[in-house]
């Protein structure tokens, strides 16, 4: 259908960098994902893409057709939003109807059209009811159908399940991969919950202040994070960034040390470790401290330790419990330590 | 059929939606620049000919005696007739006086019975009651008030019966009661005014902060003095303006029940306008001190009214 | 101490419902005095001693219809009126939708000097206006007064309009964009139905306010051809009778009724459009 190819975009407003030197080239058929906190620059990223936002610099093309200059109601990329956006005055059909009015669809075809959408999200029982009347979930499902309706080159969705409660959201995520899939349409899809990027995306775009950090498979980005921000930011709980030294193999901060590492540049050095990578130990061990938090969750339990001033969350056995203040022993699994350059954030190789 | 054409690729990719060959349409630059230009255009145009056209012609007339016959030339002698002329410095402070104390007395009026009425179960029915002045014709209102005051004495009247007074008030040989009848006929119809504005602004603060307060040990008048009128500050500043600004152009009251009078004690400087270029057809020396009131009311509106409209809105 | 006054909701409600209770008498006692002229005799309203129940009496209500024209009266009063709301609503929707949706340069003082329209005394411009319609030819018309009330109310309905608009989700509209639709029509079959309770809003007060409107109704309607209500009610003097009270109040009754009704129904957003949109209601 649609590849989109993203080639060193700039955005300004007024003085501030909304987005700085982009390069994407998303494939067709792809769904790629943007993850990021908010005020990343995803979602100006995005609205480029739908031509609602128009770049300061840099090409956006489309099938290698360069399309800064056609206006959104000329691309035919459709977007679901975060607050939906339904238009309040019409019904659910006229809603999913708008699009192909708009297009000059002749009117003998919207009607099938309308339905065979509605049925793919299973709303066709609520086509005569206004936006108000629906529950959030319908009413997103409406959403979706507006977009999927006229088979669209592109398709944008931006945070379309964050207004949904995390039942609802989970059923909704395998939906719209399930209709991705099935139309084959290239997706864009901007989240700042990193379970969505992680379980929807074919590729991840993560971004921070304006800037990609790193662009990957979920594998990739889990396994192989680029540097401390991606590091931090995927994972729940998100990976243990401690600060400290390292000379000759070793790394050392208040009450950690770990030997054996790689030769390598010495100097302040962040090492990073997943929670699920560490034990609880008896005796001595990687690291010391004392407990500063249980968390059991039932199907696992966490726990805090306090190492100096610094906080590390372990995973520990299911039936872990302790009492505050008694000292721990931690270890790590020495073969999925991550090393990262204090100062720059980037991960040492 | 049914989802099938979708879902299958060779019918999705057939499906009539999609233009047939992207022949993408460029649309001109310059229209989507003069756009919001083109759309707000005819109102300000028809705003400036009704006045920006008769600012300037009133300019041009002030330097001119237009009195029946054809323009004369006279420079700035109207501007000079008017710095010495008492009449107008009168309407000016006429002006002045009856609109600060009319406001006053409104404001202070409407938020006491919106600190009373807001909380009150019935406050639709109050609103309702409350709004009634506001609904008649301001003129009509007008001769009520100078036939129940002036024509037919009744409130003298009454005034009697009560046993206040001992004879009937000569309103109409006393500027300061003449004053008084023109506040409080003011003062009677549009206190609904901001009445309402006031109880709406009560209404929609936020709950939570007042029932913090009560928590904290507040009364009601404390909540009200110390968190709700700070925060209303802005709405009533401009609640404030539209009505100031409706007080300082006062005409109907004044053309109906005084006349200006009596010794042009109750003349506004609307009246004096309309005196001077309608009953003297003296059209220069009225456009002079139009331009004088044109002059005062851009200064007014830069300085206070614009501050106030944007942080009523922020 | 606290504790004492545990029931009391911090307020007194007997000063409460007394000053209510008061207030409320002020405006309906003289509302009912003004009935009660409308529906008495000529005679019985200018006496030595005031006549606080009067006789009943329907001479007002013939007077209105066979003495004068009132018909007439009515029907310029009405056209003129809905005119100027048309000529308003189509001058001030474009006009609050480009202000409220568009970032261009000047805009915001174009908006101000539209709001700042508002500020201006009728007395300033009554004079230019006057020979602006004499040159015209347009004296003594009910276009000159329909002109007129839309000049006055358009810098009211734009902001009225403009603050409804503000209201609107911006991704609604560019939801709308990328589903097709044009500017204008996004304009015609989004904004305008999502804020029509705004449109009716300004209406009415715009309405409000042309009925109100008095100096130029009577600079510009100087022969009962052109009279509106308001200012034949100012000329209800019959001569040397001195001011015909009865017949006024009583028009003035007339007037107030669909008012009332009108402006009860749209009670809920009467104080956002009083202020401009400054107030949510």
């Amino acid at each position: 259908m649609a590849r989109i190819e993203l080639a060193d975009i700039q955005k300004k407003f007024g003085l501030v960098w909304g987005v700085r030197d982009v390069n994407i080239d998303i494939a067709d058929e792809e769904f790629i994902v943007f993850l990021g906190p908010s005020g990343c620059g995803k979602t100006t990223t995005m609205r480029m893409i739908a031509g609602l936002e128009e770049p300061t610099e840099g090409e956006i093309r489309m099938d290698g057709e360069v399309m800064n200059d056609i206006d959104a109601r000329d691309r035919d990329v459709a977007m679901v939003f975060q607050g939906y956006a339904l238009y309040p005055n019409m019904t659910i059909y006229e809603n999913i109807r708008f699009p192909l009015r708009m297009r000059g669809v002749p009117r003998a075809e919207q009607d099938a059209l309308v339905r065979q959408a509605a049925g793919l999200v299973e709303l066709t029982d609520y086509l005569d009811r206004k936006p108000q009347a629906l529950s959030g979930g319908q009413r997103q499902r409406a959403a979706l159908a507006r977009a999927i309706v006229r088979q669209p080159q592109v398709f944008l969705m931006d945070e379309p399940l964050s207004n949904l409660d995390a039942k609802l959201r989970q059923a909704m995520r395998v939906q719209i991969k399930h209709i991705q899939r099935q139309l084959r349409i290239t997706t864009v899809y901007v989240t700042h919950d990193q379970i969505e990027a992680m379980t929807l995306a074919d590729r991840i775009v993560i971004m921070q202040s304006g800037a990609v950090q790193q662009i990957g498979t979920p594998d990739q980005i889990y396994n192989d994070p680029a540097n401390t921000f991606v590091a931090g930011f995927i994972g729940a709980p998100p990976m243990n960034l401690i600060a400290g030294r390292l000379a000759d193999g070793t790394f050392t901060a208040p009450g950690l040390r770990v030997t054996g590492l790689p030769e390598r540049r010495g100097g302040k050095v962040t090492l990073g470790i997943r929670p699920e990578d560490c034990h609880v130990t008896v005796g001595a061990d990687h690291l010391q401290g004392i407990v500063f938090g249980v968390e059991p969750t039932g199907e696992t339990t966490y726990l805090t330790v306090k190492a100096g001033e610094k906080l590390v969350e372990v995973k520990a056995d299911r039936d872990f419990r302790a009492d505050l203040d008694t000292p721990v022993a931690v270890g790590f699994d020495t073969t999925r330590l991550y090393l990262f350059d204090t100062a720059s954030g980037d991960r040492l190789r | 059929m049914g989802e099938t054409s979708l879902s299958g690729t060779g019918a999705a990719r057939s499906a009539p939606a999609r233009p047939a060959t992207s022949r993408l349409r460029r649309r001109p630059r310059w229209l989507k620049t003069a756009f919001p230009y083109l759309l707000v255009a005819p109102a300000v145009i028809y705003l400036m000919l009704i006045t920006l056209y008769p600012g300037i012609y009133a300019i041009i007339q002030s330097f001119y005696a237009v009195k029946f016959g054809p323009w004369q030339p006279v420079g700035f002698a109207n501007y000079v007739r008017l710095w010495g002329d008492y009449q107008f410095w009168g309407a000016l402070w006429n002006t002045l006086v009856i609109g600060s104390i009319a406001l006053t007395l409104q404001c202070v009026l409407a938020l006491l019975l919106a600190f009373f009425a807001y909380r009150d179960p019935w406050v639709r029915g109050w609103r309702i009651v409350f709004l009634l002045p506001m609904l008649f014709m301001p003129s009509a209102v007008a001769f009520i008030f100078k036939l129940s005051f002036l024509d037919a004495r009744v409130v003298s009247d009454l005034l009697i019966r009560v046993g206040l007074i001992d004879g009937n008030l000569a309103i109409q040989s006393s500027v300061w009661m003449s004053r008084g009848l023109l506040i409080l006929a003011d003062v009677w119809q549009w206190t609904p005014f901001l009445f309402i504005i006031f109880v709406a602004a009560l209404q929609g603060q936020d709950e939570e902060v007042e029932e913090a307060a009560r928590l904290d040990g507040a009364s009601w008048p404390a909540i009200f003095w110390n968190i709700s009128l700070p925060m209303m500050k802005p709405v009533i500043a401009v609640a404030l303006i539209l009505r100031g600004i409706d007080i300082t152009t006062m005409f109907t009251n004044v053309f109906i029940i005084t006349k200006g009078g009596p010794a042009f004690g109750t003349e506004t400087i609307s009246y004096f306008i309309y005196r001077t270029g309608f009953r003297f057809f003296d059209f220069g020396y009225a456009s002079a001190a139009s331009v004088i009131m044109l002059i005062l009311t851009i200064l007014i509106a830069q300085f206070v009214v614009k501050r106030a409209f944007v942080s009523a809105r922020s | 101490m606290a504790s004492m006054r545990k029931k009391s909701r911090g307020d007194n409600l007997v000063l409460r419902y007394a000053i209510l209770g008061a207030w409320a008498l002020v405006c309906l006692l003289p509302v009912l005095w003004f009935l009660s002229i409308g529906l008495r005799p000529r005679t019985e309203i200018i006496t030595p001693q005031p006549i606080y129940w009067p006789t009943f009496s329907l001479d007002a209500w013939h007077m209105i219809w066979s003495d004068w024209p009132m018909a007439r009266y009515l029907r310029n009063s009405v056209l003129a009126i809905i005119g100027s709301v048309l000529i308003d609503l189509v001058l001030a929707i474009p006009a609050a939708y480009s202000l409220s949706r568009y970032t261009y340069r000047g805009r915001d003082d174009i908006g101000f000097y539209i709001l700042s329209t508002r500020m201006m005394a009728p007395a300033i411009v009554a004079i230019p206006i006057f020979f602006l319609f004499r040159n015209a030819g347009l004296l003594d018309t009910i276009w000159a007064l329909m002109l007129i009330y839309a000049a006055i109310n358009l810098s009211f309905v734009t902001w009225i309009i403009r603050s409804y608009m503000l209201d609107i989700p911006k991704e609604l509209e560019d939801a709308a964009r990328t589903d097709g639709a044009s500017d204008l029509r996004i304009l015609w079959e989004i904004i305008i139905p999502a804020i029509l309770p705004g449109i009716i809003t300004a209406s009415v007060i715009a309405m409000i306010f042309a009925i109100n409107e008095f100096l130029f109704t009577l600079l510009i309607a100087s022969t009962s051809q052109a009279y509106t209500m308001s200012v034949a009610l100012a000329n209800f003097t019959g001569g040397s009778d001195g001011v015909i009270y009865n017949a006024i109040a009583l028009v003035a009754f007339l007037a107030f009724v669909p008012v009332f009704i009108v402006v009860v129904a749209i009670q809920k957003h009467l104080s956002r459009g009083l202020t401009m949109g400054a107030v949510k209601g």
